[in-house]
């Protein structure tokens, strides 16, 4: 089964792209792709100027560790491990001086500062989203991958940690790829660009409704 | 994962059994795919295969015992007494089904040439044998006939036609008749063993009794009524026979009268139902575990269903009757494996059982199906009704899963199950609570344990800076999530342990049974026994055996007497039923006086003589005079029997003297040992007056023979009596009882790594989720298996700890209270259940989490359809 086909994108460091379109439109596997977690049936792509088409599964791991960030629509935190833990998980894996007292450093700006040793089912959604938050951005990453970020939340929350997202980006100057049905979450991002049945269209400004 | 049961209720709404059946069918087919019921069946098949396997061979082991041991009796019914049977009599066993033949026994001399012999004749009729063979030599050829003598003929011991000086052809001189000599007895089928009848044998036939002249008025004559048939038969006559017993009748019969197996094979026996039965638990454990994930797996489903309007019965139904097509199809594929098990067994033991054994029964399958059925039901019950509890708000919100099965309340289903199939095999209510309540305990204990040593793993695990890298970073991370995921990873641990200890001990038992059957036949081991030993002769034969035959025992005085009394009543009524035909109330028994305890004797109740300042055995002699009882000991297994203990009295008829002896100590001996044994022994000086002989046992290398010959010479009324090969034939069953044990050993050692395969299987989505995310930051394939592995190894370490620690106090418990073998600390268990342990699970862990590595990251996390 084809879920996207023919298409074309370039992002370049520093911009913020939104990606539309509805459910079921592919938006999730695109996100996928461009992050190296799966592989395309056919087609190019490249990270960080690197084509993944060369690179196995462990190349493409390798060049994602520490230079990009994700946050997930079902948080996907380690249900054993503590807030500060799940922060520090990126880190761990490349290892850093100083890894603790940046986790720390990294929850406290989320607004988790006194909630290190909670585990996630201890927290709310959003506070576990804000936790996901604080990971994808400890590494200093260059590029930010979300995918739907608000969707499990209720809109104020989804509020909160989406502003939380965009603040972090800018003071840090990442890349941001975000992947949502939710044009008011769009309108935020530098570019929009419209998934629809497999095919990818660039929005202007008006027609995400700015 | 909803694909697994596909759209079961599309078309009607169910209706019907059949409907329900075909469509559990349906749904085991489409899911045998997956890796836990593919686990559920292997470790059903295991629990079949291992209990079906050691049912087969020990049903037909008892009832070859059986069949061996109407041979050895003569017959499947035998009536003993000293006047000839009533026509009556013989009609009644007739008219019930029994083929009679007929015996008479007696002592009598032999004479040829001017020589006298006393001969131990046995007269026989022509239905002899009933069962088995007579080994024979004539005319210098060994032939095994299913007859006895005809008329006029004579078949004689090799030892009696050497002490008579005479040869096949001549003519014997029996009482008032000559009979011919036609053959050299060398063996009879229906020998009752022991050294009960010193005599050298003799065997004529009925017709020629009359002739003898020997059955007078007074004469010590026995008449045997032999009967063949089922057991049944004999069972039904139970009433008559005992009323037949009441009027004096000696009744001897094969469930009764069944010769006991040797020491060795009954504790092969045990060994083999505790094997049997730890098999069961792995395997119930592996269930209990694959369980788990199906459950996971299912739960999906279940809501879907649910949605659909499936009440909560029908999904009972549906999981259930999935699930017994599943136990079935595994019961079938583990009888299979069980008969050709036992057939191997057999196999490795042929050389020594006793004659064909009967065909496997159907009762070893119905137990195997039924201990499938029971572990599913009691390993996999409680976390199945997980499934009936789903609520159809499921499908909408993924975090509405009912609560995991409590812990305790699978453990404690589990157990009482395992408890029912305790007493089910090894028929010991006492022993299966003991067991149980032992094993709750222990459970316990090593759940609080693991929790402790979790908690100081993750405690060291923290301790490691979260900068290092390498090794140091690899063993930080796996001990992390390992004790991160404590309710999961303590299931394991505790799963494993009990595998690891439960493989330990079958080893251990293993091992110490094989050590201490060996210690017990060590080369030295006495192979001639020395009989009938007169007093003048003794200071001369111990003198000769000086220096040429090693590990002799010492010279045991001999009083023939026969137990008159109990506790001055008549013993057969003063007995427990069961022992009322026992050998030593029929037979004259072998006593000796001793100031010493035996060597291999041990005192396990009251003093020996003059102990514990009770005064000295001397006063023995005083209390006899007086008429008071003196002093005995008795060995502890006769005592058992006839429900005797210290401070019970017995009085022995020796000669036409009585004497009466009060039990002060009980023996514990071993019968295999081959060396002079007694039920009871007197304190010195009490026996003495009465006629007596001695008996020795010694041993003699194959150089040392020419001995032989010298002693026969020098001492012609001394009996020498070689047991070579019984000896020969007991280290021959012992080294084939290896072989056995060792497979079965092997069935054990498979339903552990079943267990190890399930349990990896349950945990494998959480690893995937685990791996998935690593993955997501940029961990390598290298890395992430890395960690996997420290976790696995450092999991098998603790479990081999906790393996340890387990099988160590389960085996003592084991030793003292069902094998009778002493207790003993086994160092290496420390060492190679936790490195093994670590070694194993890191390995087969390492193997069964490629298939999760491979996955890409999109699907570990599960992220594909999650938008």
């Amino acid at each position: 089964m084809t879920i996207l086909q023919d298409l074309g994108l370039s992002i370049v460091a520093g911009e913020s792209v939104a990606i539309l379109g509805a459910s079921g439109a592919g938006k999730s596997t695109l996100l996928g792709l461009l992050a190296g977690l799966d592989v395309p049936t056919s087609g190019e792509l490249s990270l960080f100027g690197e084509s993944l088409g060369d690179l196995d599964e462990d190349g493409r791991a390798q060049l994602r560790a520490g230079r990009v960030g994700f946050v997930f629509q079902n948080f996907q935190l380690l249900p054993t491990l503590t807030a500060l833990e799940n922060v520090l998980l990126p880190l761990e894996l490349s290892p850093t001086a100083g890894a603790d007292a940046r986790g720390r450093e990294w929850l406290g700006r989320v607004g988790l500062g006194e909630r290190l040793d909670h585990l996630p089912k201890q927290l709310s959604g959003g506070e576990q989203q804000r936790v996901a938050l604080a990971r994808a951005f400890v590494t200093l990453p260059e590029l930010v991958f979300a995918d739907e970020p608000t969707g499990n939340l209720d809109p104020a929350t989804g509020e909160r940690v989406i502003d939380l997202l965009f603040e972090l980006n800018q003071e840090a100057g990442t890349t941001l790829v975000l992947v949502t049905h939710d044009h008011a979450l769009a309108r935020r991002c530098q570019r929009c660009l419209q998934l629809d049945e497999g095919c990818l269209a660039p929005l202007s400004l008006e027609e995400v409704g700015i | 994962m909803t694909a697994a049961m596909g759209d079961p209720l599309s078309g009607q709404a169910p209706s019907g059994r059949g409907h329900w059946l075909a469509l559990s069918w349906r749904g085991l087919r489409r899911d045998l795919r997956a890796a836990d019921v593919r686990a559920l069946f292997v470790a059903l098949a295991l629990a079949v295969a291992a209990s079906t396997m050691i049912g087969f061979f020990l049903d037909r082991l008892e009832r070859g015992l059986e069949r061996q041991a109407g041979q050895m009796l003569g017959g499947d019914l035998v009536l003993e007494q000293s006047r000839p049977f009533d026509n009556e009599i013989r009609q009644r066993l007739r008219d019930a089904g029994l083929a009679l033949s007929e015996q008479v026994d007696m002592v009598s001399m032999a004479s040829f040439d001017g020589a006298f012999e006393p001969a131990s004749v046995k007269v026989v009729d022509d239905a002899y044998p009933h069962y088995g063979e007579v080994h024979v030599e004539r005319q210098g050829e060994l032939e095994r006939v299913a007859t006895g003598p005809a008329p006029g003929e004579v078949w004689i011991a090799p030892r009696l036609a050497q002490l008579l000086d005479i040869e096949e052809g001549d003519s014997l001189q029996l009482g008032a008749t000559s009979l011919d000599v036609t053959g050299l007895i060398e063996r009879e089928p229906d020998q009752q063993g022991g050294f009960g009848s010193f005599n050298p044998r003799l065997m004529m036939h009925m017709d020629d009794l009359e002739a003898t002249e020997l059955v007078q008025e007074g004469s010590r004559v026995e008449f045997e009524l032999l009967g063949r048939g089922p057991s049944e038969v004999v069972a039904s006559l139970q009433d008559w026979l005992d009323t037949l017993a009441a009027e004096g009748v000696e009744v001897q019969d094969v469930r009764r009268d069944r010769p006991q197996l040797g020491n060795a094979l009954s504790r092969a026996e045990q060994y083999l139902s505790l094997a049997g039965l730890a098999a069961v638990l792995l395997a119930g454990v592996a269930v209990a575990m694959a369980t788990r994930r199906y459950v996971d797996r299912h739960l999906d489903t279940a809501a879907l269903l649910r949605c659909f309007g499936a009440t909560q019965r029908q999904l009972t139904r549906l999981f259930a009757l999935q699930l017994l097509w599943l136990a079935l199809a595994a019961s079938a594929v583990g009888a299979i494996l069980g008969l050709v098990g036992q057939a191997g067994l057999l196999m490795l033991l042929s050389n020594f059982l006793p004659l064909e054994l009967p065909p496997p029964g159907p009762m070893p399958l119905l137990l195997g199906i039924l201990t499938a059925m029971a572990i599913l039901a009691g390993f996999a019950g409680p976390t199945l009704l997980r499934l009936k509890r789903v609520s159809a708000l499921k499908v909408l919100r993924r975090e509405f899963d009912p609560l995991p099965a409590s812990a305790w309340a699978v453990i404690g289903v589990a157990s009482l199950v395992f408890g029912g199939l305790l007493w089910l095999y090894s028929g010991n209510l006492t022993l299966s609570l003991a067991i149980l309540a032992g094993g709750m305990v222990m459970l316990a204990v090593l759940w609080g344990l693991g929790a402790l040593l979790m908690t100081g793993v993750l405690h060291l695990a923290s301790r490691v800076p979260a900068t290092v890298s390498g090794n140091a970073l690899v063993v930080r991370l796996g001990a992390r999530q390992l004790a991160r995921r404590r309710r999961a990873s303590l299931g394991q641990l505790l799963a494993f342990s009990v595998t690891f200890s439960a493989m330990a001990m079958i080893a251990l038992v293993r091992g110490d049974l094989l050590t201490t059957w060996q210690s017990q036949l060590p080369d030295d081991t006495p192979n001639f026994f020395a009989i009938n030993i007169q007093p003048n002769e003794r200071e001369s034969f111990s003198s000769m055996l000086e220096g040429a035959a090693d590990s002799r025992s010492a010279l045991y005085p001999m009083v023939r007497g026969r137990i008159s009394e109990i506790n001055g009543n008549d013993p057969r009524a003063a007995v427990p039923d069961e022992a009322r035909g026992d050998n030593a109330l029929r037979r004259e028994l072998n006593l000796t006086w001793r100031s010493d305890v035996p060597e291999g004797n041990r005192i396990v109740a009251g003093e020996w003589f003059g102990e514990g300042g009770q005064g000295n055995w001397l006063g023995a002699v005083d209390a006899h005079a007086a008429g008071d009882a003196v002093p005995i000991s008795m060995e502890d297994g006769l005592a058992d029997r006839f429900g005797l203990r210290v401070g019970d009295t017995l009085t022995f008829a020796i000669g036409s003297a009585e004497i009466t002896g009060e039990i002060t100590s009980l023996r514990d001996l071993d019968w295999d040992s081959f060396r002079p044994n007694f039920y009871v022994i007197f304190p010195p000086d009490v026996l003495e007056r009465f006629g007596h002989s001695y008996i020795t046992a010694f041993h003699l290398d194959s150089e040392e023979r020419a001995l032989q010959r010298e002693l026969a010479e020098a001492f012609p009324g001394v009996s020498l009596i070689n047991v070579d090969a019984i000896l020969e034939r007991v280290r021959e069953l012992l080294s084939q009882v290896t072989h056995a044990v060792e497979l079965v050993l092997l069935l054990v050692l498979l339903a552990g790594i079943s267990v190890l395969y399930a349990a990896l299987i349950a945990s494998r989505p959480v690893r995937a989720h685990e791996s998935g995310l690593l993955r997501v930051f940029g961990a390598g394939d290298r890395l992430i298996s890395r960690i996997q592995g420290a976790e696995f190894a450092l999991l098998g370490l603790i479990s081999g700890v906790m393996g340890a620690l387990l099988a160590e106090l389960a085996a003592a418990g084991l030793y003292l209270g069902w094998l009778d073998l002493s207790p003993r600390m086994h160092w290496e268990l420390w060492v190679v259940l936790p490195f093994g342990g670590a070694l194993l699970i890191g390995m087969i862990g390492h193997v069964l989490s490629r298939s999760v590595r491979r996955q890409t990251p999109m699907a570990s996390l599960g992220l594909l359809g999650e938008a």
